[in-house]
């Protein structure tokens, strides 16, 4: 009988397989470790959830991206390209920007493509935010001004200018 | 329970069986991941930032109006037992139940569709149908998609498509699944092969196993392993292909298991199951699922089991832990449950 890959103790109850890229990854876990991850015994849950066993799965990722300087991090969040390659989990959405060229050679080795190929999205509806929302952000953009302004970068300034604009507007409307 | 799940129905309209092939396909789900433009993802958000895109979330899920008469529901509002309740009947993941951030979900009134709200993802929507129907299931799912995506500015590239927490979900966003239902190929010891070969052809396949090698109940769970760079309609037609192609080995071992000496053993071990079913007085899940697995072939097979299909499937959702508890009315212990699970599935089959 096989040990569960998670706690090597118990024996492994449920198992897992993975092809990507016709590598094929097998994944055996006791029922403890598996309901931990999220792969319980309901039966067709919301749970299952392949990123979290992909995810989870150590060196995974680090196998897959490419290196790259410690200091890189995306310039929305502050979270370090080191940090994404040891979770497997990007902390907003322009993560993706920020880290594209390595996302790109991640994702054709994950899926095949790097290239969207599906149904395009126009957009929504802006956010209607909280008071309390509205009034943080537009708190971390005076700052930022303040920082664009020291530095002398008027460019930056304006368009930090507009976006407080705009989240004024909102508030208003 | 508390109150916050008394308004949900016992019965579950997309358990019963419809759909296409619904002796071999229990249902069928198609989930989208989405995020919301301008937050960090729920794994990086603060605790008042996960209210304020559940709050967004929720907001855009009742403007929709295909929640009408439906649940809003907060995670920290639910006992252990509610959020148990509720992944077992599919609408949220363990994960969610684990939440001790702010979360939560929407699930329309027939239960056939679900919002999951700060899992991963600021959003996973799904759409659940009965049997094998993932048209249906797709269609219903993006009509959910759009409506909210039109509520909510949804996080998008045209390089990586929908932006998500995990790169493995990257681009559309979507899961397709089908609940197979393989107790033939089981019994013949044939599914080792079958998901050597489901491996190789872009899908993952789940299967639980019991005491041995046998799967809880001889259900697997088959689902796309990409999600990029193929349009919607290719992902869906790929994992199509591959439950007709598990159907018709089903079929095969179906009417194997009925040719010549076995046929007398798979009757045996069908109506074995069924007086198991209708006289045990303490039952366990993993019994219970083993037995009522035979007997739902057996139904399939046409034989007078005196249960149809879709009381399988309802006995089914509703033996399982959280849902006797429900039941019950009060916590059980596991002496308690197996006992009061017994009874149920004695009434169920009309046993005594």
């Amino acid at each position: 009988m096989k040990l569960c890959e998670e706690c090597h103790k118990e024996p492994a109850a449920v198992f897992l397989k993975l092809a990507v890229n016709n590598k094929v990854t097998e994944t055996h876990l006791c029922p403890a470790c598996a309901a931990r991850k999220g792969m319980g015994f309901g039966l067709e849950t919301g749970a299952f959830n392949i990123s979290d066993i992909v995810g989870n799965m150590s060196g995974y990722f680090k196998d897959f991206l490419p290196p790259e300087k410690k200091t890189l991090r995306c310039r929305a969040c502050g979270l370090k390209y080191s940090e994404f390659k040891e979770s497997g989990r990007l902390g907003c959405p322009d993560c993706y920007a920020s880290f594209e060229p390595q996302l790109t050679e991640l994702m054709a080795r994950i899926h095949g493509s790097s290239q969207h190929a599906g149904r395009a999205y126009a957009g929504g509806a802006s956010l209607k935010l909280s008071r309390a929302e509205t009034a943080r952000r537009l708190e971390e953009l005076r700052a930022e001004l303040r920082g664009a302004v020291e530095r002398e970068d008027f460019e930056s300034a304006a368009r930090l200018r507009d976006a407080m604009k705009a989240l004024e507007g909102g508030r208003r409307g | 329970m508390g109150e916050a799940l008394k308004s949900f129905r016992s019965g579950i309209a997309w358990a019963n069986a419809g759909g296409a092939w619904p002796d071999m396909v229990f249902s069928t789900r198609v989930r989208f991941a989405r995020n919301l433009e301008g937050f960090p993802f729920p794994n990086r958000a603060e605790p008042r930032q996960l209210a304020e895109t559940r709050r967004l979330a929720l907001a855009a899920a009742r403007a929709t109006s295909l929640f009408a008469r439906g649940h809003f529901l907060k995670t920290e509002a639910l006992s252990a037992l509610e959020r148990r309740f509720l992944v077992e009947r599919h609408h949220i993941s363990h994960a969610l139940a684990a939440s001790v951030l702010p979360s939560g979900a929407a699930v329309s009134c027939d239960e056939d569709l679900a919002v999951m709200v700060n899992e991963e993802d600021h959003l996973r929507l799904q759409c659940l149908r009965a049997g094998f129907a993932i048209e249906e299931a797709f269609s219903s799912a993006l009509k959910l998609d759009e409506a909210l995506g039109r509520e909510l500015p949804f996080a998008y590239g045209a390089r990586f498509g929908f932006l998500t927490a995990c790169p493995t979900n990257t681009g559309t966003g979507m899961r397709v699944s089908c609940l197979a239902h393989l107790p033939a190929l089981s019994r013949l010891g044939r599914m080792p092969q079958v998901l050597e070969n489901l491996s190789h052809l872009g899908v993952t396949a789940r299967g639980i196993y019991g005491e041995g090698t046998v799967a809880l109940g001889d259900f697997y769970q088959i689902s796309n392993a990409t999600c990029l760079g193929r349009a919607e309609e290719d992902f869906c037609q790929n994992i199509d292909r591959v439950i007709r192609n598990l159907i018709r080995q089903e079929i095969a071992a179906r009417e194997a298991l009925l040719k010549g000496p076995l046929k007398l053993r798979t009757e045996d071990a069908v109506f074995r199951a069924l007086g198991l079913l209708r006289h045990a007085r303490r039952l366990s899940y993993e019994e219970f699922m083993q037995n009522v697995s035979l007997a739902r072939m057996g139904a399939a097979m046409g034989w007078n089991t005196g249960t149809d299909l879709s009381a399988f499937n309802q006995v089914t959702l509703q033996m399982q832990p959280a849902h006797i508890q429900a039941a019950a009315g009060k916590p059980l212990g596991p002496e308690e449950r197996d006992a009061f699970r017994a009874e149920r599935v004695r009434a169920a089959f009309g046993g005594r």
